[in-house]
């Protein structure tokens, strides 16, 4: 499922997608399908994608802040000048994480190639998430300390996020992922408040 | 030597000037605490293998604590989970203390005065490189003695030979807790002293009765050489006599506890009479016997004619006095009238004496040894001077090794145990006229610091009372702080040695004896088992 396009990028690794909306696509995303921590992939090729993790939510809204008088009323704008509607957006924060192809190649860590402006930004199916995370017969997570090295206040949060997810996915490394989630779940909640680190 | 692979690279200087820190990750897992280690360097225009030894060790890369919180998930996974898929990641700082470059004229190390520079190559000490080095004498060369091997190589690998040459001018001292091997280190010392290429006078003062089985060695192949057997004798409690005569009156007054000041003034003018009429009567003041001391002190005890009158000013205190004297001297098996220390009997070229003591009063055991260090200090002072002839009960025409067991015992920290005199003047004195002494005790802190400060050479096996280890390090000058800290870590049989017999403090693997060891732990348990086993 496509949930928006590439419209700019702050780093080789942190990209701004904007949602798609009513009307841009057949089917817009639901909330849901962009929410805190979900995996997209974003289009190298016709072949290859980056992986990314959605890590932030800004909202536009022009209208905003504009202090001075309206020439109609909401309601009419939506008949004389339905474009100027569509200016208001949302705009989700992705880290790249990884790459992936369809050759069944997957790399964890800082990407080589950066993608372009529009390219394509779709949710990750439960087998392809899966995929990106399998390192037969291990479980890997190269990325987290990447995520923790952004400084983001919601980067532990991000990967409690993740991990739970992961979980989910390979029961069979509950026990290894706990060690993880532990340790984030200190950190995250308690560390804050003064608990030893 | 260079043709090795290096196990580490220095890193600079350490904390003092001789020492020096390098990094390593230590892959085998070689440089362990104590392991040697050389490095090559430009001494005075001369390239120079430079030996040092590791002190401390220290890890560079640790996982973090939350790694750890599952004790059934293995770290390495954590790691390689999150992405770190190295097969390697230790890494270590070491720190090695400079022994020096091996000086075949001096016979020792030299050290060059100056750390090696960053990023020199270390090796890994060769075993042949060490077996030439760490100690002065070599396999079955005359003055050896093998002890064991180096703890840290392989068994036998490097051979741990002691030089009992520099032993002989500066006593030893074995000291560790019960159970960790000191009578049968000390054992294989006498053995290796009984070895045909040594073939010495030794006496074993044995207050337990553990060393009988070194009369094995009469028998065993390993020290047999031509017509060479060693002899070994084994005098039970009362076999070797004190002539009473020969005690000191401080020896007597020791011997008789309690004494009032009273009853000690007539036992020290008893003792001065009945020595003045030893010298009239036969010609020596040591001729007299326990009937005469007590004669005198009877008269003594019914004095003059005014005080018989008075019913006799010392009657009492004589008449205590006696009954003391005859409970101590009557009774004991160690006194005699006539027989006293047959210094020819108990020390032969070839024999091994074990005065054996168990059954024997601490305070006569005590008595004894400071008899026998005396008279034994007093005929080789007399022999070594040309002041006795050869047939004179005192001529002693080489020198002697005697092994003292429970030397706390002897010379003890407190108290005024007649013997810790005597030992003292004996390690002071004896060196010079071949009187060596080795002292073997379970207790460092109660042994008298002095006694053992002046052993030139340490076995230092496990101890963990920390009196103990205080009184080591304080006493025993030879070995490392950073060695000592091994003390509680050491296990049985394993032994530090240091000293004049060795040219660097060194951790050594005892030997197997080949005699049996006398002084097994007995199996208590089996024993309470058997009873109910028996019909």
């Amino acid at each position: 499922m496509l949930i928006g396009k590439i419209v700019k990028s702050n780093s080789h690794t942190d990209y701004v997608c904007q949602v798609y909306g009513s009307g841009e696509v057949a089917q817009p995303p639901a909330r849901e399908d962009y929410g805190f921590g979900t995996f997209v992939r974003i289009e190298l090729d016709k072949y290859r994608w980056l992986v990314g993790i959605i890590y932030d939510t800004q909202l536009v809204n022009p209208d905003f802040g504009r202090l001075g008088p309206r020439l109609s009323p909401q309601s009419e704008l939506a008949v004389f000048s339905p474009d100027y509607l569509n200016e208001k957006a949302t705009l989700v924060g992705i880290a790249a994480i990884g790459a992936m192809s369809t050759a069944g190649q997957v790399f964890q860590g800082v990407p080589d190639l950066a993608t372009s402006a529009d390219a394509l930004v779709e949710w990750m199916t439960e087998d392809q998430v899966r995929a990106f995370h399998q390192r037969n017969p291990a479980l890997q997570l190269a990325y987290a300390p990447l995520l923790l090295a952004q400084g983001s206040p919601l980067a532990l949060h991000l990967l409690r996020k993740v991990v739970g997810r992961l979980v989910a996915f390979f029961p069979e490394h509950t026990a290894m992922l706990s060690v993880l989630r532990a340790n984030l779940e200190w950190k995250a909640q308690v560390g804050p408040l003064g608990g030893a680190l | 030597m260079n043709e090795r692979r290096p196990v580490a690279l220095t890193k600079g200087p350490g904390e003092t000037p001789h020492e020096f820190t390098m990094i390593s990750p230590d892959r085998d897992q070689a440089l362990k605490i104590g392991e040697f280690i050389t490095y090559t360097a430009h001494v005075n225009g001369y390239e120079q293998v430079i030996l040092a030894s590791v002190t401390q060790r220290r890890a560079l890369r640790l996982y973090p604590d939350d790694f750890l919180i599952d004790p059934g998930i293995d770290p390495d996974q954590m790691a390689a989970l999150l992405g770190y898929d190295q097969p390697e990641h230790d890494l270590f700082e070491l720190t090695a203390t400079v022994i020096g470059y091996y000086d075949p004229d001096l016979g020792d190390f030299v050290n060059p005065r100056l750390p090696p520079r960053t990023g020199y190559p270390i090796y890994l000490a060769a075993d042949e490189e060490l077996a030439g080095v760490l100690t002065k004498k070599q396999l079955g060369e005359v003055g050896s003695a093998h002890i064991g091997s180096l703890l840290l190589r392989e068994p036998n690998r490097v051979p741990i030979v002691l030089d009992l040459r520099a032993i002989a001018s500066t006593h030893l001292a074995i000291i560790a807790n019960t159970g960790a091997g000191k009578s049968y280190l000390a054992a294989v010392l006498v053995e290796e002293m009984m070895k045909p290429y040594n073939r010495a006078a030794v006496l074993v003062v044995d207050p337990h009765g553990e060393y009988d089985t070194l009369a094995e060695m009469v028998e065993h192949g390993a020290f047999a050489a031509g017509t060479y057997h060693p002899e070994v004798k084994v005098f039970r409690p009362g076999e070797v006599k004190i002539r009473a005569s020969a005690l000191t009156p401080d020896d007597l007054c020791y011997l008789l506890p309690e004494l009032s000041e009273r009853m000690e003034y007539l036992l020290r003018r008893a003792y001065r009479d009945v020595r003045q009429q030893s010298w009239d009567e036969r010609g020596n003041a040591e001729r007299w016997t326990r009937a005469d001391l007590q004669s005198h002190l009877q008269r003594l005890g019914k004095g003059s004619k005014e005080e018989r009158e008075e019913g006799g000013r010392y009657a009492s205190t004589a008449e205590a006095l006696l009954w003391r004297l005859r409970s101590v001297l009557e009774r004991s098996v160690i006194f005699d009238d006539a027989k006293h220390l047959d210094l020819d009997e108990l020390f032969r070229p070839g024999r091994c004496s074990v005065l054996q003591l168990n059954d024997v009063d601490e305070r006569e055991q005590q008595v004894m040894v400071a008899t026998l260090l005396r008279r034994l200090l007093h005929a080789r002072t007399q022999t070594v001077k040309e002041r006795v002839k050869k047939g004179n009960d005192l001529y002693l025409p080489y020198p002697v090794f005697v092994l003292i067991e429970e030397a706390h015992r002897f010379a003890p920290v407190a108290g005024n145990a007649v013997s810790t005199g005597v030992l003292k003047q004996v390690q002071a004195e004896g060196r010079k006229f071949g009187v060596v002494t080795g002292l073997v005790s379970q207790r460092p802190g109660k042994l008298d610091p002095d006694v053992l400060s002046q052993c030139g050479t340490q076995f230092i096996l496990r101890i963990v009372n920390p009196l103990d280890q205080n009184r080591v390090a304080e006493s025993v000058e030879t070995v490392g702080r950073e060695l000592l800290k091994e003390l509680p870590a050491l296990t049985k049989g394993q032994v530090i040695i240091a000293g004049e017999a060795v040219n660097t403090p060194i951790l050594c693997r005892v030997r197997a004896r080949h005699t049996r060891h006398g002084a097994e732990t007995p199996d208590a348990p089996a024993e309470w088992m058997q009873y109910f086993a028996q019909p």
